[in-house]
């Protein structure tokens, strides 16, 4: 017992270390090592939300492009056309996506499965062509988002560090709470859920606001960032591909999987930059190499060979009790 | 009113088009239970591949379909057998993100071959119309479009039905253990499945390039369309492919019809987000057997 609790305070002064050292990297790091920062933070909130939704809620989306989209236009709407500051248009984002998620749960929590997964794209595809033909956005021009080249880059790195922490902390609480066990027992086995008591509609749809909002609160920064929207791009598949992707390499339904497929993901595609062309080509075969040979991501891996969990939610058997089984 | 009845029809053979663009995606679908991301650039690749052979080497479309059939059928099988059967019973998302990465890798590798150019393929029958009469036109393309597509559909129906491999492919679907213990090898049944749907996606992709064009990144486009005109059928239900592809086409050309043609794939997504929501598992769900 003593053991255990000794480990946890390691744990837990190491991850304050590297919080701090993460905090002050403006200060020391270069300029390149910070808008590598900024991306991994803002992957990180993508891919950790995504999980919430495909790892622990079995809702597997490949709409939440929506959400990103839907930050990043309110991002340029608010400071391009209104004229107001960077805070507003969070609040703004994060309202009109509690909003927007609510609607289309009504639809599309009818869906299950698979016809869940394709209805999500079909509504983030309408949304597509809607904007394109909406004048209150500019069409398919888009806008620039001149705000952002006034902020300064440690600005922008603080918001994507907080953004990012903020997602892992988040979920964490989430599991750890009555809700998180709700979600895993759904996730395990919905119909005995049901038969105990969870109440599988409003568990599901918390987890999907919630994943929702903080989508688009992310996007706003990502866009604040990338400093230019168009509709192509805000509403792309895309980013879903890219959460997807970050969360299965790096373990679908573990918190720190997120965290390191998002490095993986950003720093392969920064290395890859120097291969114009090709690059796409070896990121899908990258992709395709890490889940045949670990098919649960590079954490499920970790976890089988070492046992090692950094973030733990576990009130579960042992993995290995149901091996055996 | 003219241009009303003109729509409609136009739509149904349209329809026929999309479903020809959709049926392989619900085979693979009803039989493994795997959403297949790459079936839209498998179709596009394969009308790279049609393009190119009857420009380069035969000379003849009809030779070049043959072709491309047994290449793309060789191809597929492999993706399946080497990457996909790997990890299909590793739950749905690996799956998903293997098909995602094939289909990446084919959209950039036919990117990287022929650049970002609209290209087509020559179709005798384009400017041939067929019916020509006050009330309705319907050009040669657009009615063999819509033959080749409900001749391809009824195949299928056919073999799934009625031979011995489609037996295997169904009982597999049905039940792996127990199809596993009458002698059936699911894993070589799912390459085979594969191959069949991919050659009535390279279909699709011929009639597709004929009709609209394509480009490297065209897939993802058709992509969504084969969704949607799956899931109003059915996932798994061939003939109710069929009919998902006429609702969605009536739909997207009577939303031309009505509000201009800048929001008919709007109109047709909204008919299939509609349709999803009265049905959520598609109109001939209760007749499918997955």
């Amino acid at each position: 017992m003593q053991g255990v609790r000794k480990n946890n305070y390691t744990k837990s002064l190491a991850i304050l270390v590297i919080v701090i050292v993460l905090f002050f990297l403006p200060q020391y790091g270069s300029d390149y090592a910070i808008s590598i920062g900024v991306l991994i933070f803002l992957y990180i909130s993508l891919g950790q939300m995504w999980n919430l939704l495909g790892g622990y809620s079995g809702l597997v989306s490949l709409g939440q492009q929506i959400f990103v989209g839907i930050g990043g236009y309110t991002a340029a709407l608010v400071t391009e056309v209104w004229h107001q500051s960077i805070a507003v248009s969070l609040v703004v984002a994060a309202g009109v996506s509690l909003v927007f998620a609510f609607i289309i749960s009504f639809p599309i929590f009818k869906m299950r499965g698979v016809y869940f997964t394709i209805g999500t794209w079909i509504v983030s595809e309408a949304l597509l062509v809607f904007f394109r033909n909406w004048k209150f956005v500019n069409y398919d021009a888009g806008y620039n988002i001149t705000i952002a080249y006034r902020i300064p880059m440690s600005q922008i790195y603080h918001g994507a560090l907080v953004i990012g922490i903020g997602s892992v902390v988040l979920v964490y609480l989430i599991l750890r709470s009555r809700m998180g066990l709700a979600l895993m027992s759904m996730r395990d086995n919905e119909g005995a859920a049901e038969v105990r008591g969870v109440r599988l509609y409003r568990t599901k749809l918390y987890c999907f606001v919630i994943s929702s909002v903080y989508t688009a609160i992310t996007g706003v920064v990502l866009y604040l960032n990338i400093a230019y929207i168009k509709p192509g791009a805000a509403f792309g598949i895309d980013w879903t591909v890219c959460m997807v992707f970050i969360v299965v390499i790096g373990g679908l339904g573990t918190i720190e999987g997120p965290i390191i497929g998002a490095v993986v993901y950003v720093i392969l595609r920064q290395y890859l930059y120097s291969f114009p062309g090709i690059s796409m080509v070896i990121l899908g075969a990258v992709a395709v190499a890490i889940i045949l040979l670990m098919p649960k991501g590079i954490m499920g891996a970790i976890h089988k060979k070492f046992g090692v969990e950094v973030f733990s939610v576990r009130r579960r058997i042992d993995e290995r009790l149901e091996d055996g089984s | 009113m003219e241009l009303f009845v003109q729509s409609v029809i136009s739509g149904i053979l349209l329809g026929g088009l999309y479903a020809a663009i959709g049926v392989g995606l619900s085979l693979v679908f009803g039989i493994m239970g795997l959403t297949n991301i790459a079936h839209g650039s498998l179709m596009i690749l394969a009308s790279f591949f049609i393009m190119i052979l009857s420009q380069q080497a035969t000379g003849s479309v009809i030779l070049s379909l043959i072709l491309t059939l047994a290449i793309m059928a060789a191809i597929s099988g492999l993706a399946q057998g080497f990457l996909v059967n790997r990890v299909l019973d590793k739950g749905a998302e690996p799956a998903l993100l293997v098909t995602f990465g094939i289909a990446i890798i084919i959209q950039n590798a036919l990117q990287l071959a022929f650049g970002a150019d609209f290209k087509s393929i020559a179709s005798p029958f384009a400017s041939i119309n067929v019916v020509n009469s006050k009330w309705v036109v319907i050009t040669g393309e657009y009615l063999l479009n819509f033959i080749i597509s409900v001749a391809v559909i009824f195949a299928l129906h056919f073999i799934v039905r009625k031979t011995w491999f489609g037996r295997s492919i169904r009982a597999a679907s049905s039940s792996v253990v127990a199809a596993e213990l009458m002698g059936i090898n699911t894993k070589r049944t799912y390459v085979l499945t594969m191959s069949l749907a991919t050659m009535t996606g390279c279909i699709g992709g011929l009639l597709v390039g004929q009709t609209f064009g394509f480009y490297s990144y065209s897939g993802m486009s058709y992509l969504i369309i084969a969704f949607g005109v799956v899931v109003i059928g059915g996932m798994g239900s061939i003939v109710g492919t069929l009919l998902g592809g006429v609702i969605l086409g009536v739909a997207q050309l009577l939303g031309a019809y009505f509000f201009g043609s800048g929001v008919q794939i709007l109109i047709g997504y909204l008919t299939l987000l509609v349709i999803l929501t009265l049905r959520p598992r598609g109109l001939l769900s209760n007749m499918t057997r997955k």
